[in-house]
């Protein structure tokens, strides 16, 4: 792999003006660029372009929030009504949320491409009308690392994606290393709620890799799926030392017959979040390790 | 498209049934029936409730599955036919029609389904058809309107127009007087007379009034444990088959030639006690 | 019309002409309504482009994309899935002789939820089942689903022969296959969302494609369902009438049937479950005059495409620039229409 482009810049300031000009080129419009871009996105579709991307439309916040990590924020020309990160995307134009696309919006836009969900229906229609666009996958810690890969080809921008890659991995790693160090024994035992059904998030969805590496036990194992429907009396018989909340509301968990026996609701050993930094620990994308550190922070804080 | 009238002289049978039985799942209504429908001849169908009228109608005229038994059209079996042909020889009139949205006309021009088909009136026979049984059964007057808007006595007046109009050489009528008042009733059993007479047509109805029922020609007495006898009306009265079918004494009495049945009430002892 | 016309020529003739007159009138509102909503549906979107008549007659290129290539394929595809709705329930009322008759009686709703929960499912789980489900289609999926559902029901009533039957089975089969539907989304609940989407019904999704679609099979249903028409005029005046006039009833309910399936299928393929519109055009079409059934498979699939469209347009501009699903519009308004009539009724009784 380069070394990122980054660390050059920096190891040699005479080098400075060069390497600037460098940097200009790359992320300047390369209209003359003969250079085609195939990639093969994550519903086994081809996409070509005839140049990297200069009009980017995400309909996902985590890749918007990528793309942005890739220092191409200007080249977004909208989003969807959820991505909210980093601030300066609010003022975007608005083109729907996760199953409502604005068809209208993105075609009169005239986008180079349309970043969105491998699970979004509206990529077959935007093909039709002549627009391209890579359907991603965004559920798994690998898949953080693929799509930067792949959003990275797309915006012409390969050594800022793998600078990115790494840069993720490091933070993750630190973050991990430093997480383990605090646990005594096993780690503290932790249940996971997405909804009061209930459902939970096993150690094989993604919430529960990130406190895997964080070094907590899920009492859900990923054989049960990644979000299963439990039946309440598997919490209760498994005792979490610590309860993650990942609802808007927090339940009160005394109402649960059963469940005043737990020994993380009778020592109120629950984490929940304010919104802001629920999205960061939801979304499979560059912030990862931050929100490793929240749910870190409440760890240390909650754990017994 | 009519059949030719069935010559009064031919013994074939229009409709007959031989070794027939008929039931409701585990319940049989009728059985070892055999009978002979002869041609251009109007029988009466009498009997008590429940002893199978409609049953038997209903099994000549292929709407009901025999479990035993052959019913013969014409001289070939009714199942032989094939479905149009048998419907263009065999008219239906059911005893409970729902009310309908359709008009008056349209209700008799599916009469003449059989003959024209799914496209309505590919020939001027069709119209023609469906005005003269109209106008035999009084029933023009409200061809546009909508049966639902109709009285009783005028749906069953369209309901017979329909029957007339297939123009069948074999017309199976299940209670055709129901909701008419007398006078249309006597219409019906006047334009039945003369169904069987002057077109040859041969009519089996079922009719509750007796007096009415015996002005057919022949009639199929039934009793709750099978047929009673078959035969001319007055072969029934002189074997008195009536009394036998209705397990009671039935009296008919002949007045100017028609047969009435008479209640055996004694009106005037009756008027004693109100005086 | 098929009344005899030696007949309609005596007997009380003006209220004839009028009955025709009324008919008249009804299906050029019809058109006139249609042609409206579809001049609306090319003004009112949800980018905020100028709604002059001459941005219409001569816009610029991108505003042409808009325009022919999203706002109109959207309109007239939902104009056709409402007319598919409205015929498969019209003759759905004729055949079960019940005017609550809709479309999905025979379980095509379930059916085409299942079929649609398989692809995601398939996708999701394997390569090849993703490859297989891209090929296919929600569309396709749906449409199999549906078809599905139908030769289930049909089968499980050993016949067409009673109606009763054919209803249970296909309120038995609707429910076997939600059920089934609800294991598969708890296995896996993360396409929970698409689902979701699909079962509220959207008009977003439909292409110039997904119009010739429509289209064809409403060519091929409309026709011969009116062929058959006169069938579901003898069917009114009760089975044994009908049989006895020649028609063979296991023939036609199994063809009117099969036409329903098929219509209903396409349907729910390119709008997703969009409910009320196959109940209430051929009812509302019924109230409002009096109709024989060819009239009706005519009158009921305009009336069904004029609600569809109006529905779709009303989603679209409502909470605009977000938007409402078409099928909650629907049940909206079907939901008021009923209500209306069950108070008319109890103020006339």
């Amino acid at each position: 792999m380069t070394a990122p482009l980054a660390a050059t810049a920096r190891r040699g300031a005479a080098h400075t003006g060069i390497v600037a000009a460098l940097i200009a080129s790359m992320l300047a419009s390369p209209c003359g660029a003969a250079r085609a871009i195939v990639i093969r996105d994550d519903s086994a579709r081809e996409v070509r372009f005839a140049h990297p991307a200069e009009r980017v439309v995400s309909l996902l916040p985590s890749l918007t929030e990528i793309v942005c990590a890739l220092g191409a924020c200007a080249r977004l020309v909208a989003v969807d009504r959820y991505s909210d990160w980093p601030t300066q995307v609010r003022s975007l134009p608005k083109a729907g949320g996760l199953d409502d696309a604005q068809v209208e919006e993105i075609v009169r836009l005239k986008p180079d491409v349309v970043l969105l969900s491998n699970s979004q229906r509206i990529a077959g229609r935007l093909q039709e009308l002549g627009v391209p666009s890579v359907a991603i996958d965004t559920q798994t810690f690998a898949h953080i690392g693929h799509s930067v890969v792949l959003i990275g080809q797309v915006l012409g921008l390969p050594e800022q994606a793998a600078a990115l890659n790494e840069q993720i991995d490091r933070s993750v790693r630190a973050v991990s290393e430093t997480a383990r160090a605090h646990r005594h024994g096993a780690g503290p035992s932790v249940y996971v709620e997405v909804d009061r059904a209930p459902y939970a998030a096993s150690a094989g969805s993604f919430i529960g890799e990130m406190l895997a590496r964080l070094g907590a036990r899920n009492i859900v194992t990923p054989d049960l799926g990644a979000f299963p429907r439990l039946n309440p009396e598997y919490v209760v018989r498994h005792d979490p030392d610590v309860i993650v909340v990942t609802e808007e509301e927090l339940p009160d968990f005394t109402e649960r017959p059963g469940w005043d026996q737990i020994r993380a609701v009778k020592e109120q050993r629950v984490c929940s979040f304010p919104p802001e930094v629920r999205y960061m620990i939801e979304r499979p994308g560059p912030r990862v390790a931050d929100g490793m550190q929240a749910l870190e922070a409440c760890l240390e804080r909650a754990a017994p | 498209m009519r059949e030719a009238p069935a010559s009064r002289t031919t013994t074939s049978p229009a409709l007959s049934c031989e070794g027939l039985r008929v039931g409701y799942g585990s319940r049989v209504v009728l059985e070892h029936v055999s009978l002979d429908i002869p041609p251009g001849r109007w029988t009466s169908v009498v009997g008590p409730n429940g002893c199978g009228k409609s049953t038997l109608l209903r099994a000549l005229a292929g709407l009901e599955t025999a479990r035993a038994g052959t019913i013969f059209l014409q001289g070939r079996r009714l199942q032989a036919w094939p479905r149009r042909e048998r419907a263009r020889r065999l008219a239906w009139l059911s005893q409970n029609a729902p009310i309908t949205d359709l008009t008056a006309a349209e209700v008799v021009a599916l009469g003449r389904f059989a003959h024209s088909g799914w496209l309505a009136h590919r020939q001027a026979d069709d119209d023609a058809a469906a005005q003269r049984a109209m106008t035999a059964t009084g029933s023009l007057a409200w061809a546009a309107r909508r049966l639902s808007t109709l009285s009783g006595g005028e749906r069953q007046r369209v309901h017979l127009a329909r029957v007339l109009a297939v123009e069948a050489p074999v017309l199976l009528l299940d209670e055709p007087t129901t909701h008419l008042d007398p006078p249309h009733q006597e219409d019906v059993a006047r334009l039945l007379r003369d169904q069987s007479q002057r077109h040859g047509v041969s009519v089996v109805s079922a009719i509750h009034d007796l007096s009415l029922a015996l002005t057919a020609d022949r009639v199929i007495v039934l009793g709750h444990s099978g047929i009673v006898g078959h035969g001319t009306v007055r072969e029934a009265l002189e074997g008195d088959w009536l009394s036998v079918a209705f397990e009671t004494r039935v009296n008919i009495v002949e007045h100017e030639g028609v047969h009435l049945w008479r209640p055996a009430l004694d009106v005037r002892a009756q008027q004693g006690i109100d005086r | 019309m098929s009344a005899p016309r030696a007949l309609l020529q005596l007997g009380e003739a003006p209220q004839d002409v009028t009955r025709a007159n009324r008919l008249t009138v009804w299906l050029v509102a019809c058109v006139a309504i249609t042609l409206l909503l579809t001049f609306g549906s090319l003004v009112i979107g949800t980018s905020s482009i100028e709604t002059s008549l001459g941005w219409i007659l001569s816009p610029d290129a991108q505003s042409s994309v808009v325009l022919w290539q999203i706002r109109l394929p959207r309109s007239v595809g939902a104009w056709l899935a409402g007319a598919l709705l409205g015929l498969a329930g019209g003759i759905a009322q004729g055949v079960f002789r019940n005017p609550l008759a809709d479309p999905y009686l025979l379980g095509t709703a379930s059916g085409a939820a299942l079929g649609v929960t398989i692809s995601l499912v398939a996708a999701d789980v394997s390569v090849g089942g993703l490859a297989w489900a891209t090929k296919l289609g929600i569309t396709g999926a749906a449409c199999l689903g549906a078809g599905g559902a139908t030769l289930l029901t049909i089968s499980l009533s050993r016949g067409v022969l009673q109606t009763r039957s054919l209803l249970l089975s296909g309120v038995v089969v609707a429910f076997l296959l939600s059920a089934i539907t609800q294991l598969m989304l708890l296995a896996k609940p993360d396409i929970w969302r698409s689902m979701q989407s699909f079962l509220f019904g959207s008009t977003g999704f439909i292409s110039w494609s997904s119009v010739g679609l429509l289209g064809t099979v409403f060519g091929v249903s409309i026709i011969p369902a009116v062929f058959l028409s006169r069938g579901l005029d003898a069917l009114t005046l009760g089975e044994d009438t009908a049989q006895s006039l020649g028609l063979s009833l296991p023939a036609l309910r199994l063809s009117l049937l099969g036409i329903v399936s098929l219509a209903t299928a396409a349907a729910v393929g390119e709008v997703g479950v969009v409910g009320f519109v196959g109940l209430v055009a051929p009812h509302l079409v019924r109230e409002t005059l009096s109709v024989n059934h060819r009239q009706l498979l005519i009158a009921a699939p305009l009336c069904g495409g004029a609600l569809l469209q109006a529905a779709d347009l009303a989603s679209r501009w409502l909470i605009r620039p977000a938007e409402l699903p078409v099928g909650a519009v629907t049940a909206c308004v079907g939901g008021s229409y009923l209500v209306y009539l069950l108070w008319r009724r109890s103020r006339n009784a």
